[in-house]
């Protein structure tokens, strides 16, 4: 097989695997971020985070009303307890994002990416 | 109110269910922490006693229900990377995890899915009396086909049946009857939902049941997250000390493998046999 080709298609190997590595990645950190709630659940994401903000700024604190992932109504009792389990998931979840995809980033070969 | 995880073992020539149940067992426990039992048929639980498994059971199965080995004429091709062969494939009794069950909110599970996260403990107390895998997400990515997705090319979508949480009360109850029913009556169902009957699959059979309870609509109910999935064509390599999985996932059969690990991440590994070649490096996991 011609050199070029060979390097070619190795090249193309490495950015195969560097795909899965990366979805396989967001899919982790998309798990983290849902959060079960009161029957409910929740995709933690910007506009989660920004609306309870909002709300809590509204003084809007105790007994709110808020729309699940599912579209279904759901009872927060505290929102200043809910505001702090969502960022602190967050922060969890993105900072590990971070630091993993940081890795990936930086791996020039299949061994690397695989941390093997 | 007891929550806990339940799963059928039903060994057949090829494939030791009752070590895969031991190994899905004990990551369920050791990462969801809750209790974990086990369904099987009195073949299946002689033989752990004579390969000495049963001990490893005992401490992982907070209780071991022995039942009569259920009737099948099922056969599946089960792939092992690129090898394959036809064998038995006992799956025919799922409907009953409703009565079997000890816990008041069970996660019923695969032997062939791994539990790495906590990730599911999210879903306990979600207000729904029955939750499927709402899909598969194919580890390599691409490779789903239109029967991974849909019970039939035209037919109704399709949830996997890997994973189901259900509380047991008479939703829960009817929705299992349900299930029964479509297995006994697998073949008219087949022409109504335009599905293959040749091989009965509860996939199927839970997405049938559950798109006729929700009044023959598509509508937005609670599900269980998408799997994590590895096709029997792909291979696990290796298990390292940490829990990561070397895995290599192959495209149509045609020996081009692509390498990729996991690690922190449920996932659904159909090579049965690549898991039992591990068995001794995931068991230290536990």
């Amino acid at each position: 097989m011609d050199d070029r080709l060979s390097k070619a298609l190795d090249f193309a190997k490495f950015r195969e695997t560097l795909a899965i590595q990366r979805k396989t990645l967001k899919e982790k950190i998309d798990s983290k971020l849902t959060y079960g709630y009161n029957g409910g659940i929740f995709k933690i994401d910007r506009s989660l985070i920004a609306f309870v903000e909002v709300l809590i700024s509204k003084q809007r604190t105790t007994d709110v009303p808020l729309i699940d992932a599912n579209d279904n109504p759901v009872l927060v009792d505290d929102l200043v307890k809910f505001q702090s389990e969502i960022l602190d998931r967050y922060f969890t979840a993105t900072f590990e994002y971070l630091k993993e995809y940081e890795k990936i980033k930086k791996s020039r070969t299949v061994e690397k990416l695989l941390d093997l | 109110m007891t929550k806990g995880v339940l799963i059928f073992a039903h060994n057949s020539t090829a494939v030791d269910y009752g070590m895969l149940a031991i190994i899905a067992g004990g990551l369920a426990k050791k990462h969801l922490k809750v209790p974990v039992s086990l369904v099987a048929d009195t073949g299946t639980l002689a033989w752990m006693k004579e390969s000495k498994t049963i001990t490893k059971a005992k401490k992982i199965f907070d209780k071991i229900i022995s039942i009569d080995l259920p009737y099948t004429t099922n056969n599946r091709k089960l792939h092992d990377g690129l090898d394959s062969q036809t064998i038995p494939f006992i799956n025919s009794n799922r409907c009953t995890a409703w009565q079997l069950t000890p816990y008041d909110t069970t996660l019923l599970i695969d032997s062939d899915f791994l539990i790495f996260s906590d990730q599911l403990n999210q879903y306990w107390d979600i207000d729904s009396s029955v939750m499927i895998a709402e899909s598969m997400n194919d580890l390599r990515g691409g490779r789903e086909r239109i029967l991974d997705k849909k019970v039939s090319e035209t037919g109704i979508h399709l949830f996997w049946a890997t994973t189901v949480m259900f509380k047991k009360n008479n939703e829960s109850k009817f929705f299992f009857q349900l299930v029964e029913y479509i297995r006994d009556n697998y073949a008219y169902f087949a022409d109504l939902f335009r599905f293959d009957s040749r091989q009965y699959r509860n996939d199927i059979a839970f997405s049938v049941a559950k798109h006729i309870i929700n009044g023959f609509e598509t509508t937005q109910s609670y599900t269980l997250p998408p799997l994590t999935t590895v096709f029997d064509q792909d291979v696990l390599i290796d298990v390292d000390r940490k829990g990561k999985l070397t895995i290599t996932t192959d495209f149509e059969n045609s020996g081009d493998y692509i390498a990729s690990t996991v690690q922190n991440t449920d996932i659904h590994i159909m090579n049965k046999q690549s898991i039992l070649r591990h068995a001794d490096s995931l068991m230290r996991l536990i």
